[in-house]
């Protein structure tokens, strides 16, 4: 009631916000569904799918599915080594835990592109397969996101949760399974999809390292859009490699409130 | 950790290696800075658009993200939708991002046919003189991931600590000034320190909606990189190895300031 | 004189509740004077205080500050300050700037506001720590803290939310005594919220809450000794219930008949209570003592609580009264005792739940009617205890 006098900040202000969180993706929705949008018309004359076709034709499910198994595969090597330093770093298990934050940041500091360039080079010599070359780069750069989202969430646990239940019978081994692991359930999955977001978003590095030979949905992406003029294929290729981390993510999200509901009542 | 320092150790030292001729494709290493000095005006000229364009998006990503922050905590519930929305936003790849971005800002794109406004009035945001829409879609994208960032490191207690200065006499604006921003700082320098270095090496995005010349330092580099030309690997790599000193001056310069703030808690 | 703060018939629910959370509150706070509000959780306590601070709307009544109501006036420009349960130092400022918070908020320079500051940390001995950070601090430094943090916004009424509730009794006992030096050094005008009695000791008055309704107003002596109702009387605790009927100033029950006290205005169905500390272990065969056998005898404190089951109680009822004895009592479970009851001048009468006071109108007399009493003497209601 006291905040009455701020009314038209409180709905406009949020309002305009969201507006500019969703906006930019507007478009990608229209011309998913136009099969015939010319000139400077509103809407598309045609409605249809077209592009979906299209997008068929050009190979988008074994793109994202390559796309899907760089992201798990990334998500499989980053979030067990996250957890490790995470680990260490939260529950300040290390005597000098600066210089691992230190190394952490190289990866974010430096730019995807030089360091799959440098590689390049080194990769050619050892004749390192591709997709090994790029799995790995990309483990690299979603290392510090899993550390730092464990590193998080090991500072809110306590240690003592392990402790009582090494006093309850559990060995060390139990103890981490059973009872800190799934206290860290939320921190681990956003970890994980962090570190799945990274290779199944990545552009540069599969196009360096791959030379264009691992089309992953990116790819496909990067080519119909710099090349093709087909904005309704393009749409649809951004749109399709958007949906399945959105769906994942509102998946989790429903389940972590029935959870916490679940708690309260 | 040892992984990070192999992977990204060795990339860094193959970058400067080859961009100082050590390292040819084919041919006897020499010791020349041809790579650097044989195209320094473009170089600076590349630098000077990329630190232009990070520079952009990191502030307006900071403002923005800032602003959906403050909305989010001071509005309670109905502020969480507007964390929903900025994680989604967070999983949509930037190239999926760009491609948008380009259909909405165009000359003949979304806001055009919208807006009412002449295809030739229409402002060169994508390709022209200025990056405008390279800067609007790092800043859109990386404003959702600073206010998620925000949102949680200020999170739980803030609800709390602003009743207080509610009761010591703060009224909404000295809430912000005096205990949400400095509560707020740590994330928020830290998360800018991302946005700008993830700007200044991104590729992907300037290489969609940039202009040809001067191109930013990323799309150089991978230009040159892709060329037929043998001799253009070095200056590649000399290309490389400025965005990388750029990225590490500016962590250099800013990590002391992001340690000091968040040192206290 | 008007009132520092006076609540007038606030009536406060939760969004969605059913039943309010406070019905028709009234409390008035004189200049220089401390309040305490006592309550068992859940009854409303924190919220009369949020109301009063303003960090809660209420559905009806008013808030006055000097006699000027500040109902729409948001929490950072009423005259007061609150000091919660936790202490809620900003963690992005050093102890001395926590202080100092609210004399920067006023635009005093910082090295003015820091020398004020620094007095007020002084007042609660912390001034050698000003320039620690709040996560270096233990809990009760924090609270103290916190406590030189609302001094120093130097307000007209402070009100104090369970402030020492999650302090150890030793750090609690020194906050209390802390309390009552700035009492002597500042004259504040205080509302404490607690439901703890010693605390509630502090204060030069003390409102006991129940259910969100203000059941009694009044020194913490006289809740000890002339609880106004049984609500009242099991808050504090201690006190054995003897169901019963007043009649022409004599309560009869099936322990006998006992004179009213004077100054208690109760007739039709009463409860007479005695206190544990007043009633007395005698030999079974003293004249005009009560018989009983012992059933349970209980440390409490340095006393020893002798729960005795009365010869006297008819059928099904067992009467049993709880007595504090003297140290060194060798009664156990088993033996035979007597038990004195004190004289009409320490006994104690209050209405039956749902009756008025006199006199009763008949329709509510018959609506309690049915509601028998029959163990309300049982030991484990007539304990229950004062720090729940």
């Amino acid at each position: 009631m006291r905040r009455t006098a701020h009314q038209p900040n409180h709905t406009a202000i949020p309002a305009l916000v969201l507006f500019w969180l969703l906006v930019p993706l507007t478009p990608l929705l229209l011309w998913v569904v136009a099969s015939r949008w010319s000139g400077t018309a509103r809407l598309p004359q045609d409605f249809g799918l077209r592009g979906w076709q299209e997008a068929l034709d050009a190979g988008m499910l074994t793109a994202l599915v390559r796309s899907a198994l760089l992201g798990l595969a990334v998500a499989l090597i980053a979030t067990p080594l996250g957890v490790l330093a995470g680990r260490a770093l939260g529950w300040r298990l290390l005597r000098r835990p600066a210089l691992p934050s230190i190394v952490l940041l190289a990866p974010v500091v430096l730019a995807p592109f030089a360091v799959a360039m440098g590689l390049d080079v080194v990769i050619l010599r050892l004749r390192v397969p591709g997709e090994v070359a790029v799995v790995l780069v990309l483990s690299v750069f979603a290392l510090p996101y899993t550390t730092f989202t464990m590193r998080a969430t090991y500072l809110a646990l306590d240690p003592a949760l392990e402790e009582q239940a090494r006093v309850l019978g559990a060995s060390s081994r139990q103890a981490r399974r059973r009872v800190t692991l799934p206290a860290a359930t939320t921190g681990l999955v956003t970890a994980t999809g962090l570190a799945f977001l990274v290779g199944w978003s990545d552009y540069a590095v599969t196009l360096l390292i791959g030379g264009g030979q691992i089309v992953t949905a990116p790819m496909l992406i990067g080519s119909s859009a710099a090349g093709s003029g087909n904005d309704s294929l393009t749409s649809t290729l951004a749109l399709s490699a958007s949906l399945p981390p959105l769906v994942a993510l509102a998946v989790f999200t429903y389940a972590a409130s029935r959870r916490r509901t679940a708690a309260h009542s | 950790m040892l992984l990070i320092v192999a992977v990204t150790g060795t990339a860094l030292a193959a970058v400067i290696a080859t961009s100082l001729g050590l390292l040819p494709l084919v041919g006897q290493p020499r010791l020349s800075t041809t790579g650097f000095t044989s195209l320094s005006g473009d170089l600076r000229l590349a630098a000077e658009e990329s630190l232009l364009t990070a520079v952009g998006a990191t502030l307006l990503a900071a403002a923005m993200g800032m602003l959906i922050a403050t909305i989010v905590l001071h509005t309670g519930r109905t502020g969480w939708l507007l964390v929903g929305v900025s994680a989604a936003v967070v999983t949509v790849p930037h190239l999926v991002g760009a491609t948008a971005t380009g259909l909405l800002l165009s000359d003949v794109g979304l806001a055009q046919r919208w807006l009412d406004v002449p295809v030739t009035a229409w402002p060169e945001l994508v390709g022209g003189r200025w990056p405008w829409a390279t800067v609007f879609e790092l800043a859109w994208k990386e404003s959702a991931f600073v206010a998620v960032l925000v949102v949680a490191s200020v999170g739980r207690h803030y609800a709390q600590l602003r009743e207080v200065a509610a009761v010591l006499g703060a009224g909404p604006r000295s809430q912000c000034r005096r205990v949400l921003l400095p509560l707020a700082a740590p994330a928020l320098a830290s998360s800018s320190l991302i946005v700008f270095v993830y700007a200044l090496g991104t590729y992907e995005v300037a290489r969609l909606l940039g202009r040809a010349f001067p191109e930013p330092l990323p799309v150089m580099a991978y230009r040159l990189f892709t060329d037929i030309d043998v001799a253009s690997r070095p200056q590649a790599a000399a290309t490389a190895v400025v965005a990388t000193g750029l990225a590490l001056l500016a962590a250099i310069s800013t990590l002391p300031l992001v340690r000091r703030l968040g040192a206290d808690r | 004189m008007t009132a520092a703060l006076k609540l007038l018939a606030i009536t406060h629910r939760h969004p969605g509740a059913e039943h309010p959370t406070l019905t028709e509150v009234d409390l008035e706070v004189q200049d220089g004077q401390m309040v305490a509000v006592l309550g068992p959780s859940g009854s409303g306590k924190t919220t009369l205080l949020r109301v009063a601070a303003g960090l809660e709307p209420a559905e009806s009544g008013d808030v006055l500050l000097d006699g000027t109501s500040v109902l729409g006036v948001p929490p950072e420009r009423r005259d007061l300050t609150v000091m919660f349960q936790k202490p809620h130092l900003f963690p992005h400022l050093s102890v001395l700037d926590n202080v100092a918070f609210a004399d920067r908020l006023r635009g005093r320079s910082r090295s003015q506001s820091r020398a004020a500051a620094q007095r007020y940390l002084d007042l609660v001995h912390l001034g050698d720590l000003a320039r620690r950070r709040p996560r270096q601090l233990s809990g009760g430094q924090e609270q103290r803290v916190a406590l030189a943090r609302a001094l120093a916004a130097s307000r007209r009424v402070m009100l104090l939310d369970e402030p020492f509730s999650a302090l150890d009794t030793g750090l609690r006992t020194s906050m209390h005594q802390l309390l009552a030096e700035l009492r002597a050094a500042l004259d504040p005008t205080i509302v404490i919220v607690t439901h703890d009695l010693d605390e509630a000791g502090l204060a030069d008055r003390v409102a006991v809450l129940v259910e969100g309704r203000i059941e009694q107003f009044d020194t913490i002596q006289a809740l000890y000794t002339k609880p106004s109702t049984l609500a009242v009387a099991r808050l504090v605790g201690a006190f054995n219930e003897l169901p019963g009927t007043v009649e022409s100033g004599v309560h009869h029950s099936r322990l006998g008949a006992f004179a009213v006290p004077p100054t208690a205005h109760v007739a039709g169905r009463a409860i007479l209570l005695a206190r544990k500390e007043r009633l007395a272990l005698v030999p079974p065969e003293t004249t005009a003592a009560l018989t009983g056998r012992v059933v349970q005898v209980r440390q409490s404190g340095p006393h020893r609580d002798v729960v005795v089951e009365l010869d006297r109680a008819r059928g099904d009822d067992r009467t049993r009264v709880e007595v504090e004895a003297r140290l060194g009592t060798t009664l156990r479970p088993g033996d035979r005792t007597g038990v004195l009851l004190p004289g009409s001048g320490e006994l104690w009468i209050v209405p039956e739940p749902g009756v008025s006071a006199t006199p009763p109108p008949p329709a509510r007399v018959s609506d309690s009617a049915p509601r028998v009493h029959a163990t309300v003497t049982d030991a484990s209601v007539a304990t229950r205890s004062t720090k729940g």
